[in-house]
């Protein structure tokens, strides 16, 4: 039995006598049910999501009315070392955060699995970071690294520390830059993980582990054969959706370094951004978002077949 | 067992640690003077406390406006969104008919679909509807994301609920409307706060439709507003700061009552599906 | 397309009635077109770093609105949101009646028609007002059509810690070259002070500077008549040069390079470096420390700030003293369903009178360009020597572009932050000085070769 009183698994009811499920025979109530869905993503995601499209295929600059240039833009972008670059900022930047965030969920489950008195507290207080908004983490981050000694945390307490006599200009490289968007998306998404994982844990029968102790496995074999295997199917979703998220970043890295410096730390949502409103090329602009398509395609078929599979 | 207690006691401060010391050093630097702030000193805690940041940023800036135009958006996008999420969620967790599973993917798929990509057409869509440079652009495109977030969410949650007694009432005859209203609703009460929680913390945070959709200073929001309060050359940091901490506060303050239905939401949607 | 609102019977009925005026004899007042009580408008005007200001230029409009019975709404936009701002109102057909332009948006706007003719307004309005000094007109003035009236020039001055200097017994420096050297002599690296504070930020601080370097140069990457022309040339290696070995030779603290706008005005107000381009809202800065002084210690020390803070003009090159400045001018857009109303807010905010107003509550910042005005300010620049040079600025000016007119083509350079992002990839990237022009002279060409023209 698990902890909200359902057994996770599949189990056939007993129907009421009397009612035969025909299929479809929901469907009128259905619609109704599902029409104010049906209107809000055609109209509003659909609809939009064509027009992106179509925009990417001409040259629509602001003020001007648009002309079809077919696969112009396309070809601008691949020939384009600035998105080049993009591409490389943005996958460093999510891989690098949400292979962290996997690590640091994992251990923060761990850790809130362990302690038993006030966990729902402390499963609540972690998870603050994930509640506040994000321009807010943007901006706290922003300061937490800043060189001036007033606002830089770090440099604070490294000079009054004795361990440096100057400060450091943590986000004025490309490296550091980028590290520290890493460390503001981190630290803003890794109790989402931790939750999630802590729940996933509590999902996995105690019997295997008190099979497990009485066969004589320490903890950290019964972590890795019971637990980890156990986590995957939440890990995998977990992390497709965070990877997905992420990629698609606008807020942190726009408040942060507007893709700075130089473009160091620039990606896809904040090129998009800048090429549409900066230099006022709609067509273009667009298309660098589109070029994500495949990757989400890639994602979303992955995450659809993961839940499917647990579902049988 | 003393090596794990001492290890989670460890790890336990290590988090608190991580977690808590930003937002101490925001609230700190929101208490001192520009002065100090500008010349770096009593640097972790403000000796001379001052309240001049949250005064300045009520009077001298839009900041209550923005606030409110915030909570206005963030309630009327709760609501609308609640309504839908149920409505499908219910449809997709109970309802049989052809297309069921298709369309439970489709929502998770909408649900990725990036703002980053929609912003450009949405604009256009927005701005042929004349609803531009008001909330009314956010009424309209922030449940774009909601809505298929908390859909997703309430159908995890639905299913996790015992069809009985949802059977039993239409046995007796109810339709299924009364159904989802009278037997399933109440009892799935913990997943519609959660998902409202949510729908509601998705809106308050949300940047970049406010910065694109909305000009005027005196409908944004507070996190374009937040981004605004740098006058080009004269960086009101203590103001910013206070604008944090005020605008956190809230949000907190309602995580602290509903945390554990909100917890559990997520949960069941990333356990379940 | 735009559709125009205005029919064109009624700009003609408008520039009738100015023409008729100007046939009176001693028509001394502007004619002002007649506005019709409760007319509603909308103003766009740039929230400057300088509060006061801001609130100057709102009353001023609130005076004419009240002397009219019509009514005016203010709205402001910022340095950072000015592009997505009026952007999203070109899109939207949202834009306001009269709108505050900086330097390229004119040639931009009226290059997508947006913008009225006013071409007969100017000439009307000319005998009041008076008219813009030659190098700067170039930019209102699109194709022998004027489609905006400049009304202030916002420049950046060359601040330096006179104190500094003198103790080490450096010359103030005039030209670039003498600038880099007196930041040599100057670097204290060890006691966190540095000679030099220039970034090369997405900013006016990055891109204005880097316009005044190359333009006192001689180094345009547009001709005269405003077709591109190439950079590659021996002044535009020095240019980046200089722009570079500031960084190489570290002259300036680490993270200038991601500084914001307010990083230089910070850094130089905190002494941490010793000279740095900026518009005059570091005076205004340490004017308002000084009044808001504690005690008598402060007082000294915020009045010590102030009187060893100078503002001299901007530095020169081998090819001349040429200096990139944000000039705002007033624009009305088609779209204005009651464009004599909005010649009438105008002409009233151009007025000498008023145009003074605001000028008092800028603590330098606003220089006047129409004639009149910027001969009754002359008493108001000679306050101090930091102030004498701001009066100066229209002097010095030249817009984006040079030496060709201000096109949108130059402006869309400006925006595409490519004159920044250049010496950036030799300073963050490593790359050599050649690529980096290189890179620069392609993207350049690319804009004007896919830009379209109106």
């Amino acid at each position: 039995m698990h902890r909200d009183g359902s057994l996770g698994v599949a189990v056939a009811r007993p129907r009421a006598a009397g009612r035969r499920p025909a299929l479809g025979r929901d469907t009128g109530t259905a619609l109704l049910f599902l029409s104010p869905l049906f209107v809000l993503v055609v109209g509003l995601i659909l609809y939009p999501c064509f027009r992106a499209v179509w925009l990417s295929l001409t040259d629509k600059l602001v003020g001007y009315p648009e002309r079809f240039v077919g696969l112009r833009n396309y070809e601008y972008l691949v020939h384009d070392d600035a998105f080049h670059q993009v591409i490389r900022n943005s996958l460093v930047f999510t891989v690098g955060s949400v292979a962290l965030k996997v690590v640091t969920g994992l251990a923060m489950a761990l850790v809130l699995d362990a302690v038993v008195k006030g966990r729902t507290f402390f499963r609540g207080l972690f998870l603050l970071p994930w509640i506040t908004s994000t321009v807010i983490i943007a901006l706290t981050w922003r300061w937490m690294f800043d060189a001036f000694p007033g606002r830089g945390f770090f440099n604070s307490v490294l000079l009054d520390l004795g361990l440096m006599d100057r400060p450091i200009a943590f986000m004025a490289t490309p490296a550091g830059a980028m590290a520290a968007v890493v460390v503001a998306n981190w630290w803003r998404g890794f109790p989402f993980f931790g939750v999630s994982l802590l729940a996933g844990m509590h999902s996995i029968p105690r019997e295997l582990y008190e099979a497990a102790s009485v066969d004589g496995a320490v903890a950290w074999r019964r972590f890795w054969h019971i637990t980890l295997p156990g986590l995957k199917h939440v890990l995998i979703v977990t992390t497709l959706l965070s990877f997905i998220l992420t990629i698609n970043d606008f807020n942190i890295i726009y408040v942060m370094t507007r893709g700075g410096p130089g473009s160091a730390t620039q990606v896809f949502a904040t090129y998009s951004y800048q090429v549409a409103f900066g230099q006022l090329r709609w067509g273009r602009g667009v298309t660098i978002s589109i070029f994500l398509a495949p990757l989400l395609v890639v994602g979303i078929a992955l995450i659809t077949r993961a839940l499917l599979r647990e579902r049988t | 067992m003393r090596a794990r207690t001492v290890l989670a006691a460890v790890g336990l401060i290590g988090f608190l640690l991580v977690i808590l010391v930003p937002f101490w050093w925001i609230a700190s630097m929101s208490f001192k003077t520009y002065e100090q702030l500008q010349f770096a000193t009593s640097i972790y805690v403000p000796r001379q406390f001052t309240w001049e940041n949250y005064v300045g940023l009520w009077t001298e800036t839009r900041f209550p406006l923005w606030l409110r135009n915030s909570l206005t958006t963030a309630l009327v996008v709760t609501l609308v969104t609640t309504v839908i999420a149920s409505l499908g969620g219910y449809a997709v967790a109970r309802l049989r008919f052809p297309g069921r599973e298709s369309v439970a993917s489709l929502i998770l798929i909408l649900y990725l679909i990036p703002p980053a990509l929609l912003f450009i057409p949405l604009y256009r869509v927005l701005a042929e509807l004349g609803a531009t440079n008001s909330l009314s652009a956010l009424f309209l495109s922030y449940p774009t994301f909601t809505v298929p977030f908390c859909t997703w969410l309430l159908i995890g949650f639905f299913k996790a609920l015992p069809e009985e007694l949802e059977e039993a009432a239409l046995i007796d005859g109810a339709t299924r409307i009364r159904a989802f209203v009278r037997v399933l609703l109440p009892l799935a009460a913990p997943g519609l706060v959660a998902s409202a929680v949510f729908a509601f913390t998705l809106s308050w945070n949300e940047f970049l439709y406010a910065l694109v959709f909305i000009q005027d200073e005196r409908s944004l929001t507070v996190p374009v507003g937040l981004n605004l309060l740098i006058y080009g050359d004269v960086f009101h940091w203590g103001q910013l700061m206070a604008a944090s901490v005020i605008t956190t506060i809230p949000v907190v303050a309602l995580y602290a009552f509903i945390h554990r239905w909100m917890v559990e939401g997520l949960a069941a949607g990333a356990v379940k599906g | 397309m735009l559709q125009q609102r205005v029919s064109r019977r009624k700009i003609l009925a408008g520039a009738l009635g100015a023409t008729a005026t100007l046939a009176l004899p001693g028509a001394a007042a502007p004619a002002a077109p007649a506005v019709k009580k409760g007319t509603s408008l909308r103003l766009w005007i740039l929230k400057t770093y300088v509060e006061p200001t801001n609130k100057a230029v709102e009353a001023s409009a609130q005076r004419w609105a009240q002397k009219h019975g019509a009514t005016v709404t203010v709205e402001y936009f910022t340095f950072e949101d000015m592009q997505t701002k009026y952007v999203a109102a070109i899109e939207n057909r949202s834009t306001p009646d009269v709108g505050q332009l900086e330097t390229g948006a004119p040639a931009r706007f009226a290059g997508m028609g947006q913008l009225l003719d006013l071409t007969s307004f100017a000439r009307q309005i000319e005998g009041e007002v008076g008219k813009p000094p030659a190098n700067v007109a170039p930019v209102t003035v699109i194709g022998d059509k004027v489609y905006a009236i400049p009304w202030y020039i916002m420049a950046p001055f060359w601040y330096v810690w006179r104190d500094v200097f003198e103790k080490n017994k450096v010359k103030l420096p005039t030209t670039f070259e003498e600038a880099r050297q007196a930041a040599q002599a100057l670097n204290r690296p060890k006691d966190n002070f540095y000679g030099l504070g220039q970034s090369w930020n997405r900013t006016a601080d990055g891109y204005g500077v880097m316009q005044s370097l190359m333009y006192s140069y001689g180094v345009g990457w547009a001709g005269k008549d405003g077709k591109h022309r190439s950079i590659k040339t021996p002044a535009m290696q020095q240019v980046m040069r200089w722009a570079t070995d500031i960084y190489k030779e570290g002259l300036q603290p680490a993270d200038t390079l991601t500084w914001t706008g307010s990083g230089n005005n910070e850094n130089f107000i905190a002494r941490n470096i010793a000279q740095t381009s900026n518009g005059p809202s570091i005076t205004f800065a340490l004017e308002n420390a000084l009044a808001k002084a504690t005690d008598a210690k402060d007082r000294k020390l915020k009045e010590e700030a102030l009187a060893n803070h100078l503002a001299l003009p901007h530095p020169a090159g081998p090819d001349g003293r040429r200096m990139w400045a944000i000039a705002m001018s007033f624009g009305i857009f088609k779209s204005s369903k009651d464009p004599e109303a909005a010649m009438s807010l105008v002409a009233h905010l151009l007025s000498p009178e008023e145009t003074l107003n605001v000028m008092k509550d800028s603590s330098g910042q606003f220089a006047p360009v129409l004639d009149k005005a910027r001969a009754a300010s002359k008493d108001y620049f000679s306050k101090n020597e930091s102030y004498r040079n701001f009066g100066r600025a229209a002097e010095w000016f030249v817009g984006t572009g040079w030496p060709g007119p201000v096109t949108a083509a130059a402006a869309e350079v400006q925006a595409s932050n490519v004159l920044t992002d250049a010496p950036a990839k030799v300073i963050v990237d490593k790359w050599s000085v050649d690529q980096a022009i290189d890179w620069e002279e392609k993207k350049i060409k690319e804009i004007y070769d896919t830009l379209r023209a109106g």
